[in-house]
């Protein structure tokens, strides 16, 4: 039986059983190692999706985006060879914010990050200027889809994460970051960036021209919903209530504006744990999450209270038992359309 | 228990990116003034009752709309099913200034048939310390596109109500003369539910609205 142990982020202890040796004693030949590398992949993925251990997050989500390779020889080159990466950017390109080609989004960055959710942290100068760089870097080097509010959002969970490693307060949001040594805060801000793109990699039609990836997934959230639950689908139509109104900012926020931020982070533990968690997976959640509010929606009976209420999801006092709800019915849906896609077909 | 009122309009509050569009309705709709928000992705909505005459009240929906350019081919989505417009630029900020003439022109190509009836706002009159755009300028803007100009402080709740309740009775009075009609398929404008009222004048029309380009 595989469980997280106290150590479990180095994954090389998680053991089959018992009595079976750790598994970092197959490290004996290339092959071996490699073997027991992608079995402890899949191991790490399916203990990661029921959510992970606080002590270990850190280490356990640059596993699973694929930022850290899962041998742990590997790892500190690896490590620094991305840093070394990312800072020869911000030597390379930080300076150009200001010309005439990048000023407009640098302009944007610079006035989208104070006026963000009001997270104690972010508002801190030294964090400021952290998301700024690491947006303002990742939106030229992807200049198919460049800055795109809501992307910013994006930033905070790695963030936040992160720096947990390395403050002592139990609130993250009352850390001091200029307590923290810069050659850390330098770590963090690195490993954020690197575990940022990985996620947008997966999305990034989400931002590009015409946002198609969010249109092509509110459609299939529509889709989707008509299936599971036609009387709320019904519903929504009979009132006018279109899905593009409430949705548009579940997908382009991936719901980060509709629960509080630790309830993002245990999602994003399954999300980082399923393949395609943040383009596929999510839009089972957001199926799930819709259908979670049917019995309010069935009560309201006009378009204008409809669309205030799900622009106004009552999630503040939300927990992990009820991300660990949703996550359990969008699994369940998710596993009844996969093999079956005409399953529920009117 | 539904309110009761005249007529419904929908409006949209458009303009560049951090003007203050969401402020200036949540101060409109909620009273209140917060310091610090998310910027507004795709589009939000919003609701008030506003009582243009004693007895006369009309239900507003608000539509407030994202700035950024990337959310255009969401926002514009908007445009067509609205019969009023709020046209923010902010005045300590230039750029907002010289964007309205890009937004009309915006808002123009895909609200055919129908048009909007816009007036201009300029928005944060409370940091008149850094004021980038004289009045006299906004105003002349305003007169050579047929609009009105207001002056507006979310912080201060300056002209809030003004501004929306000049604008709803702009449009009443235009439904009341007949130049604009409430029609199928169209969600601009919708007639009311009153009670032992016959809306004469103002009674639907199911014609072709008239369109007032």
């Amino acid at each position: 039986m595989c469980r997280w142990s106290p150590n479990a982020a180095r994954v090389a202890v998680c053991r089959r059983s018992p009595n079976a040796a750790p598994v970092a004693v197959c490290r004996r030949s290339p092959n071996a190692a490699d073997v027991a590398m992608c079995f402890l992949a899949e191991e790490l993925r399916k203990l990661s999706w029921s959510g992970i251990p606080k002590p270990v997050r850190p280490m356990t989500w640059k596993l699973l985006s694929g930022y850290l390779p899962a041998n742990v020889d590997r790892r500190p080159a690896t490590l620094q060879r991305k840093q070394k990466e990312y800072f020869a950017f911000i030597e390379h390109y930080y300076d150009s914010r200001n010309d005439d080609v990048h000023q407009d989004t640098y302009r944007q960055i610079h006035i989208d990050i104070p006026r963000m959710s009001p997270e104690a942290l972010i508002l801190q100068p030294k964090v400021t200027e952290i998301f700024e760089r690491i947006l303002f870097i990742w939106a030229i080097r992807h200049p198919a889809s460049g800055y795109v509010q809501g992307i910013n959002d994006l930033v905070t969970p790695f963030f936040v994460v992160f720096m947990c490693e390395h403050i002592e307060e139990e609130d993250v949001d009352a850390a001091d970051v200029s307590r923290v040594p810069a050659d850390v805060l330098r770590n963090v801000e690195a490993d954020t960036y690197w575990c940022m793109s990985k996620l947008l990699d997966g999305i990034q039609d989400n931002y590009t021209f015409a946002q198609p990836g969010i249109q092509m997934k509110v459609k299939m959230l529509e889709e989707l919903v008509s299936r599971i639950d036609e009387q709320v689908h019904r519903h929504l139509d009979q009132h006018e209530v279109r899905y593009l109104q409430f949705a548009f900012r579940w997908m382009n926020n991936l719901l980060m504006r509709e629960v509080p931020l630790h309830c993002t982070v245990r999602l994003w533990d399954t999300y980082q744990s399923e393949p395609d968690g943040f383009s596929h997976f999510h839009l089972y959640v957001c199926a799930a999450f819709l259908v979670r509010w049917r019995k309010e929606i069935l009560e309201e009976r006009d378009f204008q209270e409809l669309l205030l209420f799900l622009q106004n999801l009552p999630t503040a006092h939300w927990g992990n038992e009820d991300i660990s709800l949703l996550l359990a019915e969008a699994y369940r849906l998710k596993f009844a359309f996969a093999d079956a896609p005409n399953h529920y077909k009117k | 228990m539904e309110a009761i009122w005249l007529y419904q309009f929908r409006l949209i509050v458009i303009g560049d990116s951090t003007v203050g569009k969401s402020c200036l309705i949540r101060r409109f709709t909620e009273g209140r003034f917060a310091q610090v928000s998310d910027p507004t992705v795709g589009v939000d909505f919003f609701s008030r009752l506003v009582e243009i005459e004693p007895g006369k009240r009309i239900k507003l929906q608000i539509w407030d709309t994202a700035g950024q350019e990337r959310f255009r081919s969401i926002t514009r989505a908007y445009y067509r099913n609205s019969v009023g417009g709020l046209l923010l630029f902010d005045i300590t900020n230039r750029r907002s200034f010289q964007n309205v003439h890009e937004w009309l022109e915006e808002t123009k190509v895909h609200v055919q048939p129908y048009q909007i009836v816009f007036v201009l706002v300029g928005h944060k009159c409370d940091l008149d310390t850094q004021r980038q755009v004289t009045r006299h300028e906004a105003e002349k803007l305003a007169a050579a596109y047929g609009m009105k100009y207001i002056e507006t402080s979310a912080r201060d709740a300056i002209n809030v109500e003004k501004a929306f309740t000049d604008l709803t009775r702009d449009i009443y009075e235009l439904v009341k003369r007949g130049d604009i009609t409430i029609q199928e398929g169209w969600e601009g404008v919708k007639s009311g539910f009153v009670p032992n009222v016959v809306h004469s004048s103002e009674e639907v029309v199911k014609s072709e609205r008239r369109c007032l380009c």
